[in-house]
């Protein structure tokens, strides 16, 4: 727990995958203490499972979620959540960006990749809130 | 930027991150590859000399993995859902068209390299049922 203590306990957003709720230039309070994936729809800090890039999602489903992959299902471990854009590809067309990158690309990510639950927007002011669980 | 603005501002970015593809797409990059597939099944079958067996066989892998690199790249950011409408069985063109590469790998056989070279043709009208020559390359393919 100390290490996560260090944070990071605020963020800045860059891209476009998590529009409407999240845009780029976004300022982000986050909760490094959070130990366990939080409540499907929470949105939270990752480091992405292909190349550890610091990302965030929403959760979409949780440990032991069964989420629809392919013509079937997938069941999520113990420690696993599925992780998902907001955007929708047409969004982030709009943005002059390519597809989301998601779960749906690089499947569940474990707990161990978790860095934090992102709850309030401090900037910028006009957009000042806590934010919603989708 | 105010001093106050500068001591709130996060020092820490995370990315909402999108992909940002080219968009130059085409089954002819696979298509090439599998076609040294090909002509080294060939030439493994006119020399018997053990070194150039050996190197060919290693070069063969080597292309085999660009087979597939170039058909994943495809599969995952050509093709859309949408797509299925048109091709219903696109899934498993490529699904097959993977494991045909597995068996170039593993074979010396000209017959294997060229089933593949036919899977990757069905790939290709595909690939031109959903449009992608129009729009995917830049003025088309040469002639």
């Amino acid at each position: 727990m100390a290490h996560r203590l260090r944070g990071p306990w605020r963020l800045a957003i860059e891209q476009a995958s998590m529009e409407p709720a999240l845009s780029s230039g976004d300022w982000l309070l986050v909760d490094p203490t959070t130990v366990r994936w939080p409540k499907r729809g929470t949105i939270v800090a990752f480091h992405e499972p292909d190349g550890g890039a610091l990302s965030v999602k929403r959760v979409a489903a949780g440990p032991g979620d069964r989420v629809p992959f392919e013509a079937g299902y997938l069941e999520l471990a113990d420690d696993e959540a599925w992780l998902i854009a907001d955007a929708s590809e047409e969004t982030a067309a709009d943005a002059g960006l390519g597809p989301p990158i998601d779960s749906r690309r690089y499947g569940p990510v474990p707990v161990a990749l978790l860095v934090g639950r992102v709850w309030f927007r401090y900037g910028p002011w006009r957009r000042i809130g806590r934010l919603s669980r989708g | 930027m105010s001093r106050l603005t500068r001591w709130l501002a996060p020092t820490t970015t995370a990315r909402a991150h999108c992909d940002l593809p080219c968009g130059v797409y085409d089954p002819e990059q696979a298509r090439i590859e599998a076609e040294s597939c090909h002509k080294i099944n060939e030439k493994y079958a006119a020399n018997e000399d053990a070194t150039f067996r050996t190197r060919a066989i290693a070069i063969k892998e080597r292309q085999a993995d660009l087979v597939k690199h170039h058909l994943d790249v495809l599969w995952h950011d050509y093709f859309k859902p949408e797509h299925l409408e048109k091709v219903p069985n696109l899934h498993e063109l490529f699904w097959n068209a993977n494991k045909q590469v597995s068996k170039v790998k593993a074979s010396t056989e000209a017959a294997d390299s060229k089933k593949l070279l036919e899977m990757i043709d069905e790939i290709d009208a595909a690939w031109k049922a959903t449009g992608g020559l129009e729009k995917t390359r830049v003025a088309g393919r040469p002639a």
